[in-house]
């Protein structure tokens, strides 16, 4: 096959590839792609099978200041300062024995997750994220950090905070119920396939760059974006072909 | 001539009407001369042993078993291949035609009916001054005048980069590479500099696929 066009080859910049050269290159090589893709893909579901499964549970604790503060940024610095405040050493020690929690504290900080959040609407407080090995567990300790936190907001009183707004209000909005589970293997995998195919297709443009056979016209028509205007075969095989 | 008589095999099946890379080379003809003003064509290649000889004798061969005239002229100074390949002497050509006043017709032979081949001749000068000599313009471009279609054997693309009658003198480029054994890489950069150059890159002949 070939191609021929009516008039001789225009001038073309060749800075970026096209589309069509990209696609090509990736259908031409799709066996290596696919196969780095899926190999990836494949590691990181039995990782993550291979490893504990992980329920996260979450709490939120309703944290309002007594005084008005403008903007998210000023709530959210002023959640910050309470979270100051309150989470101590001694805080998460009650926290571990509330939730039963026995492997250490290290292991402990590592499956919590409290984040300050300041809606638009005017709500503000903390989410409490925790990973357990079983749901009740992730549970228990994401409400024990809950109520412990509301319990240190408690003590604080009225004791002035940032912008020297003392805090009025803090409560156990939504507790933690059991039973989320978060399919880690199949997020590991999913990631993985696309970051090997991302891999794949780098790892085939950089074997197409250095390749020195042709496959066909189209290869050559995508390389030089030059029409071919002929293709001629080995005629010292054709001659043995009879 | 023969087809009989030619000492190599390869040749004898370039000039073959009944050889299975005809149509191939017809199919070549077709296109390239469906190219607006494709009279005189420099047949180049990105490094040696692409194939440009082969090619010339198969496309020429093709377009003369097509009824029309066509005519093959070695300008590879520096390593001529034309006139081994077809078992011939080298003692008349192009650089005769320079020297006395007679034309490339004169100074070429007919190895099939249709087909002139002018082989390079003796080189006793510099190659490089004898391609930029004006006398090849005019040669050729008067040989033009009696054939469909002169193909002019030349250097590989860096010899033609360095040489402005090959460049600009003519109707256009066509380039061949190799299966495999032509870099894709020194390809790529052949048509870059050629185009960069100038040229009227007419197309590629991709050669020796499987």
């Amino acid at each position: 096959m070939t191609s021929s066009s009516g008039r001789g080859w225009r001038n073309e910049a060749r800075d970026d590839p096209s589309l069509s050269e990209i696609l090509y290159v990736l259908k031409s090589r799709r066996l290596l792609v696919v196969g780095v893709g899926l190999t990836l893909a494949g590691i990181a579901l039995l990782f993550g099978l291979l490893r504990e499964p992980v329920y996260v549970a979450e709490a939120r604790v309703s944290v309002v200041p007594q005084g008005k503060l403008e903007g998210e940024e000023a709530r959210l610095a002023f959640l910050e300062e309470v979270r100051g405040n309150v989470v101590t050493q001694k805080m998460l020690g009650e926290v571990r024995r509330r939730a039963g929690w026995e492997d250490g504290p290290q292991a402990f900080s590592e499956r919590l997750d409290p984040e300050t959040f300041a809606g638009r609407n005017g709500s503000s407080g903390l989410r409490v994220r925790f990973s357990g090995e079983e749901p009740g567990q992730a549970a228990r300790a994401a409400n024990a950090y809950a109520e412990v936190f509301v319990t240190g907001v408690d003590d604080l009183g009225d004791r002035l905070l940032a912008d020297g707004v003392p805090v009025a209000e803090a409560s156990v909005e939504q507790r933690a119920v059991p039973g989320g589970y978060s399919p880690r293997p199949l997020i590991y995998a999913v990631v993985a396939a696309g970051a090997g195919l991302l891999l794949g297709g780098a790892a085939a443009f950089v074997l197409e760059g250095r390749a020195s056979g042709w496959r066909d016209v189209r290869d050559a028509e995508l390389t030089l974006r030059v029409p071919v205007l002929g293709t001629i075969p080995d005629y010292s095989l054709k001659r043995f072909e009879g | 001539m023969s087809l009989g008589a030619l000492s190599d095999a390869g040749a004898r099946e370039l000039l073959d009407p009944a050889s299975p890379v005809r149509h191939h080379y017809e199919e070549l003809a077709d296109n390239l001369l469906g190219v607006e003003e494709t009279g005189i064509v420099v047949v180049t290649s990105p490094d040696s042993g692409a194939g440009r000889t082969s090619i010339c004798l198969g496309l020429g061969a093709a377009v003369a078993g097509m009824g029309r005239r066509a005519a093959i002229v070695d300008c590879n100074l520096e390593n001529s291949q034309l006139h081994r390949m077809l078992g011939e002497p080298n003692f008349v050509g192009l650089t005769s035609a320079l020297g006395d006043s007679k034309t490339l017709e004169h100074h070429g032979y007919e190895v099939v009916p249709g087909l002139l081949v002018v082989p390079t001749g003796p080189i006793l000068s510099d190659p490089a001054s004898i391609l930029e000599n004006e006398g090849i313009l005019k040669a050729v471009r008067y040989l033009r005048k009696s054939r469909d279609l002169v193909l002019l054997d030349a250097p590989v693309a860096g010899g033609v980069l360095r040489s402005p009658n090959l460049l600009g003198g003519f109707d256009g480029v066509l380039l061949v590479v190799h299966a495999s054994r032509t870099p894709k890489d020194a390809a790529r950069e052949a048509a870059d500099a050629l185009l960069a150059a100038g040229v009227n890159l007419l197309g590629v002949v991709l050669n020796g696929c499987s």
